[in-house]
């Protein structure tokens, strides 16, 4: 169901997964199932390339290499050399939503970042690991990202830079939603129009948006962890 | 051709210009959102009614237009690096 209009099919619907009981409870879990299906798809190309790693790559390990290695030079290029310590959390982040995304566009799959809660549940992980790092790092001193440059500055700074770190999890959430809800909407009115032949044009169009937020997750995660490790200024 | 663009689209780069443009808009309307409903919860809280709300969403606003400004930052630092890249360092 994308936006109270009937979703052609779904894989989830014929497995009676839609809403389960837990302890009483009836909850949605549509988008939980989801999720499971993007990361078996993740787990399970992972141990294929671990499995037939070599020297020379080819085929999948081939794309894995150029997708991970441009990703972790363009981390590092931002952060330096702290960013390799975290890249393993950025480039997961960007391939588990690129995944998330994409299911969208197979048939009889929804995409689970149409929901609202995987995507707090994203951002608010990305907000408390920053801030751990940020702890990590500097201790006591992390406050000083919070005063701003100059000490009489401070009373006005605090609360500038406390609202707009908390306005950090809620853009992300909001951005990553309204976008791909936006555009589940629209490959259903399309179907509905024209069932395959209104679908495919727009498939092109979708394909790069999903990458775009995708990246964008990832890239706007890898700016806060740089304003964490990076000297207050 | 469309391929090529398509290409060009997927450079890093490319990529991180767009993506840095268009988080722009966002990122001013959300902080303003959270300035108002953080001013809200705290009048509901200590009742004063209607004093923290217009403080915080003054303070909201203008968090939207710093972290504007950090994002136009971004996209100007890109720019220059990039422009040194091809005309050789500037003298400014």
């Amino acid at each position: 169901m994308a936006g109270g209009l009937p979703h052609p099919v779904l894989w989830s619907t014929l497995l009676h997964v839609d809403q389960v009981t837990i302890g009483g409870a009836t909850v949605e879990f549509k988008h939980v199932f989801y999720t499971w299906c993007a990361m078996a798809v993740l787990f399970s190309l992972g141990l294929l390339v671990r499995g037939g790693l070599k020297l020379v790559p080819g085929g999948i390990q081939n794309v894995f290499e150029v997708v991970i290695g441009g990703l972790e030079d363009f981390v590092v290029t931002n952060i330096g050399e702290d960013g390799r310590k975290v890249f393993p959390l950025l480039g997961g982040i960007f391939l588990f939503i690129l995944f998330q995304n994409l299911l969208g566009l197979v048939p009889g799959c929804d995409a689970p970042t149409a929901n609202v809660n995987t995507n707090a549940a994203m951002a608010v992980f990305v907000f408390l690991y920053y801030n751990y790092q940020g702890i990590k790092r500097w201790g006591p001193g992390y406050i000083k990202h919070f005063m701003g440059p100059m000490w009489w500055l401070t009373p006005l700074m605090l609360p500038l830079e406390l609202i707009s770190h908390t306005a950090r999890p809620l853009s992300l959430t909001l951005r990553l939603f309204g976008n791909i809800r936006g555009e589940e909407i629209v490959m259903v009115l399309f179907f509905l129009m024209a069932p395959i032949v209104g679908t495919i044009p727009v498939y092109f169009l979708f394909l790069l948006g999903k990458v775009l937020q995708s990246f964008i997750f990832f890239m706007l995660t890898m700016i806060y962890l740089k304003g964490a490790f990076e000297h207050a200024h | 051709m469309f391929f090529n663009n398509w290409f060009k689209i997927n450079d890093k780069k490319y990529l991180d210009a767009i993506s840095t443009a268009g988080v722009i808009g966002l990122h001013m309307v959300s902080a303003t959102v959270v300035g108002l409903g953080m001013g809200w919860y705290l009048d509901r809280w200590l009742g004063t009614k209607p004093w923290l709300t217009g403080v915080f969403l003054i303070l909201g606003i203008v968090a939207g237009f710093k972290n504007v400004w950090l994002d136009s930052r971004r996209l100007l630092k890109a720019q220059d690096k990039e422009d040194a890249e091809r005309f050789g360092p500037k003298d400014r």
